[in-house]
């Protein structure tokens, strides 16, 4: 290998490195404005929606341009505040700008790619699902046994530790698919039959 | 060679074994040195792509910040024993799993570093970024020990020593079977060459081996071999010829006459150049012909085609002979075209190369030496060069030869001469002896002659008887004086030089008949063989002009040996005949025929030769020598017929002299004195005194006598003085003391017109040559005869 081309990995090693150190302290800044039990939590819940658009990949159908911002759905009570804002700012999907639209009821609910669906009732998550009608919409939920209701990743808390558990059917149902890396980590659940 | 061969061959073992060593040492060091570093990129090229397959699948555990998970990925590490640790650190650098679980703390760092691999003295390791996408989820961290690296060094360390093992002696025997294939021509070249050094034998060749750079070698030493053996031939030969020159030089050195040294020279070429044909060709440069003298002709040769022998003519062609008579050496190697005759007549014999070699002493050529082989082509530049040589030689040798002959004939002519002079000698001595007696016998006899004379005349009261008697008398003292007068003739002294006389042929021829009648009569009748001698003589033969002695000594010299001739008997015949020429010239020829025992023709060729003789003891060889030699002072010609058994004829052939007329018998008439003289007698013989006084008184002269010339000359001058002076002074000529020349001389001082008559032994000598000494008027031989005396008075005294 010769030296220049050493040198210039070594630049943009150093420039990668200093964004990313930039990266984190924007990020250790907001974290630390918000409360901070639960703010830690879902500081990290956040972050965990930011990294499940690079986890699954959905079908080309759910974009009407190649350009139209990736839309996260919130329905219900926001838990994130300003949080999930601050995480997905200047993120982008391939093309997509990344932006929150927050729903207040079910009926409200807009056109998005992903739906973090705020809610503690299971057969009201499952209504929520079923009014989607299939669409290529990741269905994330943080109530107990929403993967069993048809949410398709449900953020499980287990002794301090976020744990998910996904529903492969009802993704696959919809047409997206999760990478094998993230169904490692998860516990894979199916829809219970009644729902 | 075998110490050599063997160096040569340890040496090439040593050298491939060598070169293959460091060609399989470097290319060896080179594929480590390449693989050692391939091995380094690849272990890290392995350990990047390991490392990022781990860090990919522990995207996910960093993303949802699942260490367990991280753990269980990073212990896909366990699959290479190598990897000795391995960490994962979150988006902030902090430790976030490690492999294995329980670990030495020292073998992982704390925080995260940046990224890209690196090696460290023992370990290979290396940060890998863990990203999803474009975002950066934690750092992995990666430690590898260089076990598998050193594992691979000992491999290839072990397959070089293998390598090396298997291949250096199968290089060894490789390069055995090479070597054979490369030593086998040089050692063969090598034993070529031992040969040629240990035999000296030029004639071996190398083989070539058929390899191209041996080959070339080889031929080169060939191409040496023979040039060397081409040198050493030529050495060889230059030896062999220089030998054979000095064999020759040394043959003819030992041999002093030309034909002998040709033939030695002619048969050592023969045997030894060899030659198949070669001559010797005297050169006469005054009739500018050429003359074969020793003649070589190998057997089976064309001898009669060449049509050459022994003293045969060779004309001088233009081109070789006669550029060789320039001195040149002249080599022709095909004589077929020459279109000269000589070498023609050569190639008509079969001959095909020919050299002629000029001999040369002192700057002229004298002669050729010609050699010819039947090859064409034969001579080399050498074999000129060495006949070059030789003829050089063989003229030095020649001309010695020639200088001896001259020197040897001159040590004969010197001999002949000695001879001669000690002849002449001899014949002085006898000669002198001989006039001496006939002196004493002309006086002794001189008073006999007269008183006969006297009585006969005087007495004429005689009886016949008495008459008769005196007659006899004076005859016989006539034959006396005459045998006396022949004897002293022919012994008388030589004259240095030839003086020319007037010769009468006829004359001589009696004297010497008579002369040598004891020889060709007496003798043989004594043996008891008769031989017959008849002279044929010519009436009216002319006379010549020379040395009469000299033609009586040759002919008593041919009647002797005609009598030689004749041991039991026979006939000799002396002829004598005038052979009319023209323009009045004459010759007279004298041939002595004999029928004898005859000559051969060798004989008859070499008769005239000095001290040639077939008489053995008894002769000197030198009497036809001494026959030759008067003819040729004579400008006469000697002809010699013979025949053996029919006898032999001896022609000499004188050239007439012009004017020469019959000679005149000159007849004495008796005068008688009518006057009464006064006469002086001197003489020393008393008895011859008396004689004349008692003669001349009869005569009626007054004579008076005195005994000696002194006494004479007193007697005389005495008488002068007085009235009665002497008319005539009659003196002998020998005397003591004072001699009848003295005697004369003194009386014509005395009286000048007195004349002196002298009266000698030798008188007719001095009559024949005219020899009067001064003072002297008339010479008168003893005895005298009263005639002769009377008739000089009166012519003296009228």
């Amino acid at each position: 290998m010769d030296s220049f081309a050493k040198t210039r990995r070594r630049i943009l090693g150093r420039a990668l490195a200093f964004c990313l150190c930039g990266v984190f302290c924007s990020i250790a800044l907001t974290r630390a404005a918000a409360g901070a039990e639960s703010a830690s939590e879902y500081q990290v819940k956040a972050v965990f929606l930011l990294n499940f658009t690079r986890f699954v990949q959905w079908p080309p159908e759910a974009f009407a341009t190649p350009n139209e911002p990736f839309v996260i759905g919130i329905l219900g009570n926001d838990p994130f505040g300003p949080r999930l804002d601050e995480v997905i700012r200047n993120e982008r999907i391939g093309e997509h700008p990344l932006v929150v639209h927050r729903f207040r009821t079910p009926e409200e609910l807009g056109d998005c790619q992903m739906l973090f669906i705020a809610l503690s009732d299971g057969p009201t998550i499952a209504r929520v699902i079923a009014g989607l009608h299939h669409r290529s919409v990741l269905t994330v939920s943080e109530a107990d046994a929403a993967a069993e209701h048809g949410a398709m990743i449900q953020l499980a808390t287990e002794s301090g530790h976020i744990r998910l558990r996904i529903n492969v059917d009802a993704a696959h149902t919809a047409g997206l698919v999760i990478s094998s890396k993230l169904l490692h980590l998860a516990e894979i659940v199916g829809t219970r039959p009644g729902d | 060679m075998t110490g050599a061969s063997i160096s040569i061959r340890r040496r090439l073992t040593r050298m491939l074994l060598l070169s293959s060593s460091v060609v399989l040492g470097v290319t060896s060091l080179a594929f480590c040195t390449y693989e050692f570093l391939t091995f380094r990129q690849s272990s890290v090229q392995q350990l990047e792509i390991l490392s990022h397959a781990i860090a990919s699948n522990s995207t996910a555990a960093l993303a949802f910040d699942n260490a367990e998970d991280a753990s269980g990925v990073l212990a896909a590490f366990s699959a290479d024993p190598h990897i000795v640790a391995a960490a994962l650190y979150d988006a902030r650098g902090n430790l976030f799993a490690t492999y294995p679980k329980t670990l030495d703390a020292a073998l992982v760092p704390e925080h995260a570093g940046d990224s890209g691999y690196r090696f460290t003295r023992s370990a290979l390791l290396g940060f890998q970024p863990v990203a999803a996408g474009t975002e950066r989820l934690g750092t992995l961290y990666v430690r590898s020990d260089l076990g598998a690296m050193y594992a691979r060094i000992r491999l290839y360390a072990l397959i070089v020593t293998l390598m090396i093992a298997v291949s250096l002696p199968l290089a060894y025997l490789i390069s055995r079977r090479l070597q054979h294939q490369l030593l086998k021509p040089i050692l063969a070249l090598g034993d070529t060459a031992r040969a040629v050094s240990e035999r000296s034998d030029y004639g071996v060749r190398a083989k070539r081996s058929g390899t191209d750079e041996i080959d070339l070698f080889t031929d080169t030493f060939n191409q040496m071999l023979t040039q060397i053996q081409g040198s050493e031939r030529k050495l060889r030969d230059q030896l062999s010829r220089l030998s054979l020159l000095q064999h020759i030089t040394r043959a003819i050195g030992e041999r002093q006459d030309l034909p002998s040294i040709f033939q030695v020279v002619l048969g050592s070429l023969e045997a030894n150049l060899p030659i198949d044909f070669g001559c010797f060709l005297l050169y006469d440069a005054e009739q500018s012909s050429l003359t074969v003298s020793g003649l070589r002709l190998a057997s089976g040769t064309h001898a009669k085609e060449l049509d050459l022998s022994e003293r045969s003519m060779v004309p001088i062609d233009q081109n070789g002979l006669s550029r060789c008579i320039a001195g040149m050496l002249v080599y022709e190697p095909d004589v077929r075209e020459v279109p000269f005759p000589f070498p023609q007549r050569l190639a008509a014999a079969g001959f095909c190369s020919l050299v002629f070699a000029p001999l040369i002493v002192e700057n002229q050529v004298f002669g050729v030496l010609v050699v010819a082989r039947i090859r064409e082509q034969a001579f080399s530049s050498g074999e000129c060069e060495f006949v070059k040589q030789l003829s050089e030689h063989v003229a030095l040798a020649s001309h010695q030869a020639r200088l001896y002959g001259a020197l040897q004939k001159a040590y004969d002519d010197l001999r002949l001469s000695q001879h001669t002079v000690m002849q002449q000698e001899r014949l002085r001595a006898l000669g002198q002896m001989a006039s001496g007696i006939a002196h004493d016998i002309n006086n002794a006899i001189s008073p006999i002659s007269l008183y006969t004379e006297s009585l006969l005349e005087r007495e004429t009261n005689l009886s016949e008887r008495a008459r008769g008697y005196l007659v006899t008398i004076q005859r016989a003292i006539d034959d006396v004086a005459r045998t006396v007068s022949r004897m002293r003739e022919f012994y008388r002294e030589r004259e240095a030089q030839l003086t020319l006389e007037r010769v009468e042929l006829n004359r001589a021829i009696r004297q010497v008949v008579e002369l040598t009648r004891p020889r060709w009569n007496d003798l043989p009748q004594q043996r008891g063989a008769m031989v017959d001698l008849r002279m044929e003589l010519a009436e009216s033969l002319p006379e010549i002009m020379g040395a009469e002695h000299e033609i009586r000594d040759a002919l008593t010299n041919l009647i002797f040996n005609a009598v030689d001739a004749m041991p039991t008997g026979g006939t000799i015949t002396v002829r004598t005949r005038e052979l009319a020429l023209t323009e009045g010239r004459s010759r007279s020829l004298v041939e002595v025929t004999d029928t004898g025992v005859g000559m051969d023709e060798d004989t008859r060729r070499r008769c005239l030769e000095p001290f040639y003789t077939t008489k053995g003891e008894r002769g000197t060889g030198l009497g036809l020598a001494m026959v030759y030699g008067m003819i040729q002072r004579h400008s006469a010609e000697l002809q010699i017929e013979s025949e053996v058994g029919a006898g032999t004829t001896v022609r000499l052939d004188f050239p007439t002299h012009a004017s020469s007329v019959i000679y005149p018998s000159q007849m004495t008439r008796p005068v008688v004195s009518t006057r009464r003289l006064r006469i002086l007698l001197v003489d020393d013989d008393p008895v011859l005194i008396k004689s004349l006084h008692d003669t001349l008184q009869e005569d009626g002269h007054l004579v008076s006598e005195a005994q000696g010339g002194q006494a004479g000359i007193e007697a005389f001058a005495a008488a002068h003085q007085g009235a009665e002076r002497f008319d005539v002074v009659i003196t002998d000529l020998g005397m003591p003391h004072i001699d009848g020349r003295k005697v004369s001389t003194s009386i014509k001082e005395i009286a000048p017109t007195t004349p002196v008559i002298l009266l000698t032994g030798w008188g007719r000598r001095m009559i024949d040559e005219n020899e009067t000494p001064p003072g002297v008027d008339r010479v008168l031989s003893k005895p005298p005869r009263l005639t002769e005396l009377r008739a000089a008075l009166a012519e003296l005294l009228p």
